[in-house]
């Protein structure tokens, strides 16, 4: 069981991570730390969504229960993602991130 | 995009319609779980879930209709929905994954390993039998180690090849990796251990392998190769170790659960050139192949020649119905005519040379004569610029990361339909007009296209048909298992068997390589596995 100064130390590391994405690599030997929704959107939903794939889903105001739900079951041509690949906390954040983002420029849909 | 898609996002973006009414589509509710291992009682199952979750936590197993959700979505036809896990258990290290074994041994529960579980066209997470729990491994994903000098790596299963791009980027290390065509979601190890392929020269995968770590059936961990031996440094190195030659054992099959596995990685060459080659007319192919096979052979082209019709490269960026309008046939003329609007010709071959400055100047004159011969006009990025099926295949050839091919999967209606059929020939041009004839014939005859890539490997060619259908709808899900069953059987007759296969035909394939080959994989199951706990049905092995 995490105390609570270990518990606020891993919170403070979270707001660092999300401040700042650029350090968040990983280290040998190491599982992968929780990443940004900005993160998770260039590394995995971006490769199908504005791109030559999905729908564009940025920007559009999509509500946060329906793309958790949809990123857990998949859609159609869209593959569903497990706990283990988007962590929950993850995909909590992602799918208000999502919500409230901004249209991208550059972006296509398909 | 169609109408009705329209609509549906629209009410989507609006948040009208729950996204919970578009339905799971696995068959699967509370009133009507799916079934257990015929062998078991549920109280077998609870009790092996209960014990899972003392292992990993409440948060790591999954067992009900909900939370499995994510391990039940297939791409691959399963109109009786006979691939549906019952659970998952995610373990976060090799100690948790002998604990699991055992338990498993205890409750005669069988598992059903993954390393990313993104088997896409073969099944994903899904068993080949009913009623397994899928041990997903995605979080073990640790990078253990690379050597830049030797240019290898030591890798946990759930490690994707993002990852590991990233890992080497961030660190500067000048060493590429080899994805198969969905690298950003699938894993080195996941992608090895089913045989899989990729674009540079390091694209046989299995090939490339060194060195594994395995949890066997009984709980105990296995090192092969020199990993076994106390003190050596040539683990990742020395592909064989001494006696009979065991890693292939652990590939397409259920014997033991991988945890670690090595891989070679290529130096990064001073100069890469992407080549596509376009050839006008169907009947090409044979010609390509022949003109192909010398400079593969002799490994002049030093990389995997894939040979795109046009039909699947416009699969992959186009809807069918912008082609032909729906419920007609994808005939010739039209696809001759998309085909050449979009800079493609009927068959695209992409290949690369990789060297220095000196030996790609003195390699090219020699195969640009000899695919000029055989009829087609051999283009490079100075020709393409950003043709986007050049650009995708360029970001293949170099070990890219890409999604683009996922495309595929929304040809037709609302999409989400495919199963790979992949049967293999040697590398000679008679072999492919003959497949070509039959693949078409039977595709045809079912309602479907024929959207289909050959690549010469090395002296084998491997004739790789994407079955594409609308997994809505009901009726063609049922005709896309009956056209699939059809190909194996047929091609089976002529002695075209497939590489590898999805969990909806793999006890259909395996007949295929006989009875004694069949007793053979099984008397090593029922020796190492005697409780069959280990992916029951992977391969055609109970
Ligand atoms: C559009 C498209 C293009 C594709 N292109 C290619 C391609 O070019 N080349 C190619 O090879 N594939 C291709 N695929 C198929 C597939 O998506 C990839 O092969 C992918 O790498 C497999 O998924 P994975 O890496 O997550 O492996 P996993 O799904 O994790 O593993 C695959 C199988 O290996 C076995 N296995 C996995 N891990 C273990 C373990 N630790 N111990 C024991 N057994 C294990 C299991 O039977 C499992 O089902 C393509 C799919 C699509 C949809
Ligand atoms: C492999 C490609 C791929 C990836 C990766 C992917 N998606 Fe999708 N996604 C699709 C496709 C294709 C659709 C359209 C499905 C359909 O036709 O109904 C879609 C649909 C959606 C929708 C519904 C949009 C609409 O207008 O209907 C949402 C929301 C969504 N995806 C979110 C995500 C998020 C968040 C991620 C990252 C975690 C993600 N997707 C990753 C391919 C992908």
């Amino acid at each position: 069981m995490p105390d609570k100064t270990t518990a606020l130390a891993i919170a403070g590391v979270t707001l660092m991570a999300l401040a700042a994405p650029a350090i968040a690599g990983q280290k040998l030997g190491e599982a992968q730390a929780i990443r940004t929704p900005e993160t998770i959107y260039a590394k995995t939903c971006g490769y199908c969504h504005g791109r030559n794939v999905g729908p564009i889903i940025l920007g559009r105001g999509l509500p946060a229960e329906s793309v958790k739900y949809i990123v857990r079951h998949g859609q159609n041509g869209m593959p569903a993602f497990r706990p283990t690949e988007v962590k929950p906390e993850e995909l909590e954040a992602l799918a208000a991130w999502v919500e409230k983002s901004e249209a991208r420029k550059g972006e296509h849909g398909q | 995009m169609t109408d009705i898609n329209m609509d549906r996002r629209g009410l989507l973006g609006a948040g009208i319609l729950g996204a919970a009414s578009l339905g799971l589509g696995t068959g699967a509710s509370a009133k009507n779980p799916a079934p257990l291992a015929p062998h078991m009682s549920k109280a077998d199952f609870a009790g092996a879930m209960k014990a899972f979750r003392a292992v990993v936590g409440n948060e790591w197993v999954f067992g009900d209709e909900d939370s499995v959700a994510p391990y039940t979505k297939v791409y691959v036809p399963d109109p009786t929905h006979r691939h549906v896990p019952v659970g998952a258990v995610c373990p976060e290290t090799v100690e948790q994954v002998q604990e699991i074994v055992r338990i498993a041994n205890t409750y005669k529960q069988p598992l059903w390993t993954v390393s990313t579980g993104k088997n896409m066209g073969y099944g994903m997470t899904a068993p080949a039998t009913p009623g397994q729990v899928v041990l997903d491994l995605k979080r073990m994903n640790r990078i253990l180690e690379v050597d830049a000098d030797l240019g290898t790596c030591l890798l946990e299963p759930g490690v994707t090849y993002q990852q590991l791009k990233d890992y080497l980027v961030e660190n500067n290390i000048p060493l590429w990796i080899d994805v198969p065509t969905v690298g950003p979601i699938a894993s080195p190890v996941g992608n090895t251990l089913d045989r899989g392929v990729g674009y540079t020269p390091y694209g046989e995968h299995f090939m490339f392998q060194c060195g594994m770590e395995v949890v066997l059936a009984d709980g105990q961990v296995m090192r092969t190769g020199m990993g076994s031996v106390k003190g050596s440094t040539a683990w990742q190195a020395f592909k064989w170790g001494y006696g009979p030659y065991i890693d292939g054992l652990f590939t397409q099959s259920n014997l033991g659960v991988v945890t670690k596995m090595g891989l070679w990685l290529m130096p990064k060459p001073p100069v890469y050139k992407p080549f596509m080659v376009r050839h006008a007319e169907m009947a090409d192919v044979p010609r390509i192949i022949e003109a192909m096979r010398p400079l593969r052979v002799s490994n002049l082209v030093a990389n995997c020649n894939l040979m795109m019709s046009a039909s699947y490269q416009l699969a992959m960026f186009k809807r069918r119905n912008e082609i032909v309008p729906d419920g007609m046939p994808l005939d010739e003329a039209s696809i001759k005519k998309a085909a050449k609007a979009n800079g493609l010709g009927m068959w695209n071959t992409y290949f690369a040379l990789y060297g220095t400055e000196q030996t790609v100047a003195g390699v090219e004159p020699i195969i640009r004569a000899s695919l000029t011969a055989s009829g087609g006009e051999v283009l490079t990025a100075a020709e393409m610029g950003d043709n986007p099926w050049f650009h995708h295949h360029s970001t293949l050839m170099e070990g890219g990361l890409n999604l683009d091919e996922i495309g595929l999967l929304r040809w037709r209606g609302a999409g989400g339909g495919l199963a790979w059929f992949a049967p293999v020939a040697a590398a000679r041009g008679v072999e492919a007009e003959r497949q070509t004839a039959l693949a078409k014939e039977i595709v045809e005859k079912h309602g479907f296209d024929y959207t289909a890539a050959y690549a010469i490997g090395w002296r084998d060619l491997h004739h790789i048909i994407a079955l594409l259908f609308d997994k809505s709808d009901a009726e063609q899900e049922k005709k896309a298992d009956a056209c699939y069953r059809e190909l194996v059987t047929r091609f089976g007759a002529q002695g075209w068997a497939s590489y590898r296969t999805g969990v909806n035909s793999m006890d259909l394939v395996a007949q295929q390589y006989g009875a004694v080959n069949r007793e053979f994989n099984a008397k090593i199951k029922h020796a190492l596995d005697p409780n069959g706990i280990l992916a029951p049905g992977k391969s055609g092995i109970i």
